[in-house]
């Protein structure tokens, strides 16, 4: 999903930081920040060599649609919003995720860069394989979406 | 792993993340039955798996859901003609 000041997608194909960045400008607009994801090589004392992401892909362009829809309504209509994830198996280094917010002042672009991301960990429909040195794999244990979990 | 012939009237559920441990093709086939509210789908997808401890306890922290949105309360009807999918705990990023 992309309008004028919002780009939103999930995406089995490489990410770009670049192309984050030349969305989120305007002539009014003094400030950008971008945030990419990557994969680490290590997570809870075991050695990491790749992750393999699964998502609900149209739910998890609603869910996307929701969040820049709240980051617009708490740091202005001209903020200019970019959000995508990556699906399918990434190596150690590879970007997971991208997400890019740009407004006249740097405070608006940072809170609302930052909200993009801590959203999306908790409320899109995204899980995550680890893939370890040993041969072993494991899904990430993750946010409940139930009141129940 | 959990794998059931598929009754003629069965409703397909979508699973994802760590049930596909369980369900490797992501595709659980229940029997509709009774199943009218998100409560009932939640019973019928128990009985799916069985006694599969593993599969149990992740449903249990698991929502359902539709292409459109989650389906947080346990007693609103399903939807007649809408794709559902059953949610564990997410993790993006």
């Amino acid at each position: 999903m992309s309008t004028t000041n919002m780009h939103l997608a999930v995406t089995d194909r490489p990410l770009d930081g670049n192309s984050a960045l030349e969305f989120c400008s305007a002539p009014g607009h003094g400030a950008v920040d971008l945030f990419i994801g990557r994969v680490r090589d290590f997570n809870q004392g075991r050695s990491v060599v790749g992750v393999s992401y699964d998502l609900h892909a149209a739910l998890c362009r609603n869910v996307f649609a929701e969040i820049a829809a709240e980051a617009l309504d708490r740091w202005g209509r001209e903020t200019r919003l970019w959000l995508t994830h990556r699906s399918g198996r990434l190596d150690v280094g590879e970007a997971s995720v991208v997400a890019a917010a740009s407004s006249r002042h740097r405070d608006e672009a940072f809170k609302a860069c930052r909200y993009l991301v801590e959203q999306m960990k908790h409320r899109a429909p995204i899980w995550k394989q680890e893939h370890y040195v040993d041969g072993d794999s494991e899904w990430v244990k993750g946010h409940a979406l139930c009141g129940h979990g | 792993m959990t794998t059931m012939n598929a009754p003629t009237d069965s409703l397909e559920v979508q699973l994802f993340g760590g049930f596909r441990q369980f369900v490797p093709n992501g595709t659980l086939l229940v029997e509709p039955g009774e199943a009218k509210t998100v409560a009932d789908l939640r019973r019928q997808v128990e009985r799916a798996f069985g006694d599969d401890e593993n599969a149990l306890m992740l449903l249990k922290a698991s929502a359902f859901a539709t292409d459109r949105r989650v389906l947080d309360d346990e007693s609103e009807r399903l939807p007649s003609d809408e794709p559902l999918s059953v949610l564990p705990p997410v993790c993006g990023g």
